[in-house]
C-alpha cells in the first residue's frame, strides 16, 4: 500500500477535555473501525504553575495555596506539605494534633472513594449509581464544614498542628455518620459491585501484570490490584499509624474490576480506622505557635504520604529563608495517565476506552498541577 | 542493607562517589555525573525497582543544575537518593529510559520546565504549555511577577484591572 | 440447582428498586429549604472600626494580595476584594486586635467586577453588592 493511502486509513478523533466521561483530560485517538491504534495524552488544560507560585509566599502562606493541587481529595496534600516543612525544620506538633490530622485524612479517603464510584456509575451508563453517591458524600462534606469552615478546601493543617479544636459535637456526629456509611455499603454490594453490567465491562479489561506496573511507575489500589504489597502506611508508617490496626487489600488478577473491588475494600477499613482513633483520643493542646516569619535552616526533606489514588510526595529544599527554594510536587496521576493509560488503551475497542481511564482514578488537577 | 550496598559499590566507583550517608531508611549518595547511569544501572540490579520521581534544581549562584532521583525498594524497604551535578550552560545528561520506562515522563516535564537535554529519551515535544517564546519558566531568572504585570495587567499598582 | 436459583434471584432484582418510589428524598428545594448555617463558616468579611489600628498586618499576609489600604475619615482602613479573596481566614487569625472578622454570610453574586470591592462606611464594610 502506498504511504498516503496508508495514513487515510486511521480517523483522528478527541478524547476531549469537554466530554461527560474525560474529566478535565485531552487525548488524541487514532482509530481504525473500531480498534484504537494509538493514544496520544496532551496535558496542560489545568496547569497552574504551583511550585513556582510557592517560592514567593512564607509557608503559612502556602497552606491554602496547597489544598487546591488535588481538589477531590484535599487533606493528603495538606499532610505531606505540612510533614516535610516539620521535618526540615525540628517542629514538635502535639499528640492530639497528630489524631485529628489521621481522623480527617481517612475521611478524605472516604469521600474520594465514594466520588470514584458515582463517576464509574456515570460512565458506564448506570446514572442512578451516581445520584445515590452524591447524596452520600454530602454527610461527609458536612462534617468538613462544622470542624473547619470550608466545604471542599479546608485549610486545616498548618506548621505546628491543627488551627482549630474538634468539638465533642463533631465526635457525636462522626459517629452517627460511620453507622449511616457502613449501613450504606451493605446496599451498595448488590447494586453497584455484584451488578451484571459492572461485572460484565469491567472484567478482564485493561489487564497489568506486577512486572510492567512497577517499571512504569505504578503506585496506590491499582498496584495492589495487580498483587503487590505496597501501602506506605505500612512500610514507612508517619503520624500515628504504628498504633492502629488494619489490613492491606490486595487482588490478583489486575484488570479493572479488581481495581474497583480494592477502593471498596479500603473504604471499610478506613470506618474501622477512624473508630478506633476517635475511642481513644488524648486530651491537650491542638498547636504550637511558630509565626508567620519563621524561617526552616538549610537543608532538604522528601515525605511521602498515601493519598487514595497512590502516592503523592513532597521535595522541599530551604536555603534559611522564610520562603521554600524549592517545592516539588509528585502527584499519584502523573505517571498514571500519561504512562499507563496509552499503554493499555492500545489495542482494544473505543467502548473500553473511558472504562481503562475512569479505572485508573486519574485526577487531572494533580496531574497538571 | 546500607552496609552491603556500600561495599557493592566502593570498589567500581571509588573516584565517582563522593558522599554515601545513611540513616535509618533512608541512603543519601552524590555521584560525579559521568558515571552516574552506570551507578544507577548498579542500583536497580541490587534491588531497587521502582523510580519515585527525577526532580531538578536551579542553583544559580554556583551556576550548577541539581537532579535528585528518588528511589525504593519493594522488598526490603529502603529508600535511596542519588544527586548528579551538571553544568548551567548546556545542561545534558544520559537518560535513564532504558532502566526504567516509567522515567520517560519525568525527564519531559524537567526538559520543557528548566531545559535539561537528556539523551536518548524518544519523545521530549513540550508537554503544558504552548507557543512559548521566554526562556524555561521555572528557573532562577525568569521572574513571574514582572511577566504577569507586563502581559495581562495596566499600569496602576492599587487596583489592577485586567485587559484584553 | 444453585445456578438456577441464583440466575432466578438476578432476574428479579432490578424489581427491588420499587422501594424507593415511596421513600423521601435527598434532595432539598433550595432556595425555599437550605441547610442551617454554622457560625463559624467562612463567608464575608466584617470590619470594627474602633478597633482597627491601622497597623495593616492583614494587608502584608494575605496571599492573593486582595486587602489594599484606603482613606476614610483621616485614617487609612484596609479594603477587601472578594474577587480575589481565597477565604482562607488568615486576616482574622493574625490581626492583633480582632478587628477584621469572617461572618457566615455567604450568599454573594454580582454582574460586574467592580461591585466585587467591599466599600467603608460608619459600621464597617459596607457591600456594593446585592
Amino acid at each position: 500500500m502506498d504511504i498516503e493511502e496508508k495514513e487515510l486509513a486511521f480517523l483522528t478523533m478527541p478524547f476531549g477535555p469537554q466530554h461527560p466521561a474525560s474529566g478535565h483530560f485531552h487525548a488524541l485517538m487514532k482509530v481504525e473501525g473500531e480498534r484504537v491504534h494509538e493514544l496520544e495524552p496532551h496535558p496542560g488544560y489545568l496547569h497552574r504553575g504551583f511550585e513556582k507560585l510557592m517560592e514567593y509566599r512564607v509557608h503559612v502562606q502556602n497552606c491554602p495555596l496547597v489544598d487546591r493541587i488535588c481538589i477531590l481529595d484535599p487533606f493528603p496534600n495538606e499532610l505531606g506539605y505540612v510533614n516535610a516543612v516539620e521535618k526540615l525544620g525540628g517542629v514538635e506538633v502535639p499528640e492530639r494534633a497528630r489524631y485529628i490530622r489521621i481522623i480527617m485524612t481517612e475521611f478524605g479517603r472516604i469521600l474520594s472513594h465514594i466520588t470514584w464510584m458515582g463517576v464509574m456509575g456515570m460512565v458506564l451508563g448506570f446514572d442512578s449509581a451516581c445520584r445515590i453517591a452524591w447524596g452520600d458524600r454530602e454527610r461527609v462534606i458536612r462534617l468538613n464544614e462544622i470542624i473547619s469552615g470550608g466545604r471542599l478546601y479546608p485549610c486545616y493543617f498548618c506548621p505546628g498542628g491543627v488551627r482549630r479544636d474538634m468539638s465533642q459535637e463533631f465526635i457525636k456526629m462522626a459517629f452517627e455518620n460511620l453507622d449511616y456509611l457502613e449501613k450504606q455499603l451493605d446496599f451498595y454490594d448488590p447494586f453497584f459491585f455484584d451488578n451484571e453490567t459492572f461485572i460484565m465491562r469491567t472484567k478482564g479489561v485493561g489487564k497489568l501484570s506486577a512486572e510492567e506496573a512497577i517499571d512504569l511507575g505504578t503506585t496506590g489500589p491499582n498496584l495492589r490490584a495487580c498483587g503487590v504489597d505496597y501501602d506506605i502506611r505500612k512500610d514507612e508508617p508517619y503520624e500515628v499509624y504504628p498504633k492502629v490496626d488494619f489490613n492491606v487489600i490486595t487482588r490478583e488478577e489486575g484488570d479493572a474490576y479488581a481495581r474497583g473491588m480494592c477502593r471498596r475494600g479500603e473504604i471499610a477499613e478506613s470506618i474501622s480506622i477512624i473508630r478506633q482513633l476517635l475511642n481513644k483520643l488524648p486530651d491537650g493542646p491542638f498547636r504550637t505557635e511558630i509565626g508567620p516569619a519563621w524561617a526552616a535552616p538549610e537543608g532538604e526533606s522528601y515525605f511521602c504520604v498515601e493519598a487514595a489514588r497512590g502516592e503523592l510526595c513532597f521535595h522541599m529544599v530551604s536555603d534559611g529563608s522564610p520562603v521554600p527554594y524549592r517545592a516539588k510536587v509528585r502527584g499519584p496521576s502523573f505517571s498514571h495517565s500519561l504512562v499507563v493509560f496509552p499503554y493499555l488503551a492500545k489495542g482494544g475497542t473505543i467502548a473500553d476506552v473511558p472504562i481503562i481511564y475512569w479505572s485508573l482514578d486519574g485526577c487531572p488537577a494533580d496531574m497538571d498541577r | 542493607m546500607i552496609d552491603k550496598i556500600t561495599s557493592l559499590l566502593k570498589p567500581k566507583f571509588a573516584d565517582s562517589l563522593l558522599k554515601i550517608v545513611g540513616e535509618g531508611k533512608e541512603i543519601t549518595l552524590l555521584v560525579k555525573k559521568e558515571k552516574a547511569h552506570q551507578i544507577l544501572s548498579e542500583l536497580k540490579d541490587a534491588g531497587f525497582n521502582h523510580l519515585s520521581d527525577v526532580s531538578a534544581v536551579d542553583y544559580i549562584d554556583e551556576q550548577e543544575f541539581e537532579l535528585v532521583y528518588h528511589l525504593w525498594a519493594h522488598r526490603e524497604k529502603i529508600r535511596a537518593i542519588v544527586k548528579v551535578r551538571i553544568p548551567r550552560e548546556a545542561p545534558k545528561l544520559k537518560s535513564v529510559v532504558d532502566l526504567w520506562t516509567g522515567a520517560q515522563i519525568h525527564e519531559r516535564e524537567d526538559h520543557e520546565l528548566f531545559g535539561i537535554n537528556f539523551e536518548g529519551n524518544p519523545n521530549l515535544s513540550p508537554l503544558f504549555l504552548e507557543d512559548w517564546e521566554e526562556i524555561p519558566p521555572f528557573r532562577k531568572d525568569f521572574d513571574t511577577r514582572k511577566y504577569v504585570k507586563e502581559k495581562y495587567y495596566s499600569e496602576e499598582e492599587e487596583y489592577p484591572v485586567a485587559k484584553g | 440447582m444453585a445456578y438456577l436459583s441464583e440466575k432466578f434471584s438476578r432476574t428479579f432484582r432490578p424489581l427491588g428498586i420499587v422501594k424507593n418510589l415511596f421513600k423521601k428524598p435527598m434532595t432539598l428545594k433550595f432556595p425555599y429549604e437550605t441547610l442551617p448555617p454554622l457560625p463559624d463558616y467562612r463567608g464575608r468579611h466584617a470590619l470594627d472600626l474602633e478597633k482597627c489600628a491601622g497597623c495593616f498586618i492583614c494587608s502584608m499576609i494575605c496571599p492573593n494580595k486582595a486587602i489594599w489600604p484606603v482613606e476614610f475619615e483621616g485614617r487609612k482602613y484596609p479594603q477587601v476584594n472578594l474577587g480575589k479573596c481565597c477565604w482562607c481566614q488568615l486576616c482574622e487569625e493574625y490581626c492583633p486586635n480582632k478587628a477584621i472578622k469572617l461572618t457566615p454570610h455567604s450568599m454573594i453574586v454580582t454582574m460586574n467586577k467592580e461591585s466585587a470591592i467591599l466599600g467603608i462606611g460608619k459600621e464597617g464594610f459596607i457591600p456594593k453588592h446585592g
